[in-house]
């Protein structure tokens, strides 16, 4: 993909950034003083359960909603205030989003030529997304991952410098979901700016490099993919052997705490499995398993927005 | 220039769009021809002291309005209905360009349909009555050519109305009540109600009051041609004022 991002907007600061982000309807209060940051350069995971508030923040980056407070601006701006919108930021809220009986090409050539692009543009994301062939259909015949695709050929139309996805795996079979990933990683690696959100803590795990968490409208956490699995998840090395009691004087004499398990020996306080192997060879212990155990992201991502949305099941 | 652009290959690349262009051509032919049919069956029939060949010819208008209004209703429901307005103002933010240039390709469209419309309709029904040896109107008279020049203002203002309307109720399906309401039975069921008020619908109704534009021989208490007309149109910017106050507020 060509892009001209390095000498765009220079001295501009590069990303998506919302301060004190609120949206209430009525008395309800669907984002709650919101306040992050995507930078440009990485894939920002967004994540939520259902009905967190995720769309709705998407929709009021995009000016698409009003806060009710707060502000949200794309490299420094506010999207209204932005000269070349489409050159600073694409879209895909919602693949259903096409009219039937317009063709794929025809779909993009509009969205083109508001952004004052033309046809070649749209034959240049037609190709990129696998759907020049499909070009000439009508959208109405297409299936979820081919609207997918349009849905990414549109937000890509005008080469902007950051995409926000909602929920861009969603419905997707295995093949179009690594080939997502691989775009968005790619897309970030040209210095985008990549915001897409989801509800499945498994999605963000190969293809985040930081993440967001929020749930009830209030943010979570917000850190890199890394440091948020260090921080939040625990780790126990589980140890099994025929010769369990050897070993336990083994583990006590240096000074390592354990649990028994029925079978096994559990270390719940590190997660250096190595060091358990190395006491059990100068002891001549034979092992029949040494398993270094981690709490899923799907389990932490449960008690985190469990903890915050209360007890709603 | 390229939001124009733009809206334009959203209305010609739905099919829906070219047919309710025809449909609106067609069905003011054929309710036209069938208008005058029963002056042309009976030989020794009296023609109306106020015998008027050109609102005549543009009988079917009273359906083909409903269609053009459509026309306009649905540039723009089918945006909110199939979501493609996200995208839309995120190509561009502006919702007053969006809005304007939405009004501008579809009003172009609209004038189009209507001059067809109303020149063949006007052409087929002389034609006809000339054949059974009526009255008819000539092209060439300036009170004829005013009053068509009415007829096609009075469609593409519907059919601003009927944007209105579309980005209003946001649904294909409310718009159509509204505008059958508007266009059909409140001329229909107003000028019945009692007195004053009856009186007010059968002559300041807008959509009654603009008809009066296509007519040469003033009709019983009609409004003057002109007046109906400024009234419609006013009506129409009105309506689209309100529309993009609403666009302009709510969140999609």
């Amino acid at each position: 993909m060509q892009s001209a991002i390095s000498g765009r907007d220079a001295g501009r600061p590069r990303g998506i950034c919302a301060t004190g982000l609120t949206k209430r309807y009525g008395n309800r209060i669907v984002v709650d003083d919101l306040t992050f940051s995507a930078s440009a350069g990485v894939v920002t995971g967004f994540l939520g359960p259902n009905g967190a508030g995720k769309s709705t923040t998407l929709r009021m980056i995009l000016g698409l909603a009003k806060p009710t407070a707060g502000t949200v601006t794309i490299n420094g701006q506010h999207i209204a205030d932005i000269a070349d919108a489409a050159q600073a930021v694409g879209a895909l809220l919602d693949a259903g989003a096409v009219h039937p009986q317009r063709s794929a090409f025809d779909h993009l050539l509009a969205f083109a030529q508001a952004a004052g692009l033309g046809r070649r543009r749209v034959e240049e994301v037609l190709e990129l997304t696998g759907l020049s062939r499909a070009a000439a259909r009508p959208t109405g015949e297409f299936s979820l991952g081919m609207k997918q695709r349009l849905g990414i050929a549109t937000a890509l139309l005008g080469d902007p410098q950051a995409l926000i996805l909602d929920e861009p795996l969603n419905g997707l079979d295995p093949e179009g979901i690594r080939w997502m990933r691989t775009l968005m990683r790619d897309l970030a690696s040209e210095g985008r700016t990549v915001l897409f959100s989801s509800h499945l803590m498994s999605e963000m795990e190969l293809t985040a490099d930081d993440l967001i968490v929020i749930g009830e409208g209030r943010l979570i956490a917000e850190s890199p993919l890394e440091q948020f699995i260090r921080f939040n998840t625990t780790q126990v090395v589980r140890v099994r052997t025929a010769h369990l009691a050897e070993l336990a004087v083994a583990l006590g004499r240096a000074g390592v705490n354990f649990t028994h398990g029925p079978d096994s020996l559990l270390l719940t306080e590190t997660s250096d499995a190595s060091m358990v192997g190395r006491i059990a060879a100068a002891e001549g212990i034979a092992l029949d398993e040494l398993t270094s155990i981690r709490e899923s992201l799907e389990d932490v991502f449960l008690r985190l927005t469990h903890h915050a949305t209360g007890h709603r099941a | 220039m390229s939001i124009l652009l733009s809206e334009w290959t959203k209305l010609r690349s739905v099919r829906t769009m070219w047919i309710l262009v025809l449909s609106t051509i067609a069905s003011s032919m054929a309710l036209g021809l069938l208008g005058v049919s029963d002056v042309l069956t009976s030989a020794d029939t009296v023609l109306p002291a106020n015998w008027d060949p050109t609102a005549t010819a543009l009988k079917g208008f009273l359906f083909a309005q409903l269609i053009i209004g459509m026309m306009g209703a649905l540039s723009v429901t089918g945006e909110f209905e199939t979501g493609t307005i996200a995208s839309s103002l995120i190509a561009v933010p502006s919702r007053f360009h969006f809005f304007g240039a939405k009004v501008a390709v579809l009003s172009a469209l609209a004038l189009v349909t209507a001059c067809v419309t109303t020149l063949l309709s006007f052409l087929l029904v002389q034609a006809t009555l000339a054949n059974a040896a009526i009255p008819t109107a000539a092209l060439s008279d300036t009170k004829v050519q005013m009053a068509l020049g009415g007829a096609v203002l009075y469609l593409v203002l519907v059919a601003l109305i009927g944007v209105a309307v579309g980005v209003l109720t946001r649904s294909a399906t409310m718009s159509m009540s509204v505008l059958v309401a508007a266009l059909l039975l409140i001329p229909a069921v107003g000028p019945g109600l009692p007195a004053a008020l009856g009186q007010w619908f059968a002559m300041f109704w807008p959509i009654t009051a603009g008809q009066s534009a296509y007519s040469v021989v003033p009709g019983e208490g009609n409004i003057d041609p002109f007046l109906g007309l400024a009234l419609l149109a006013a009506t129409a910017i009105g309506l689209c004022v309100t529309a993009y106050g609403a666009l302009h507020y709510r969140d999609i």
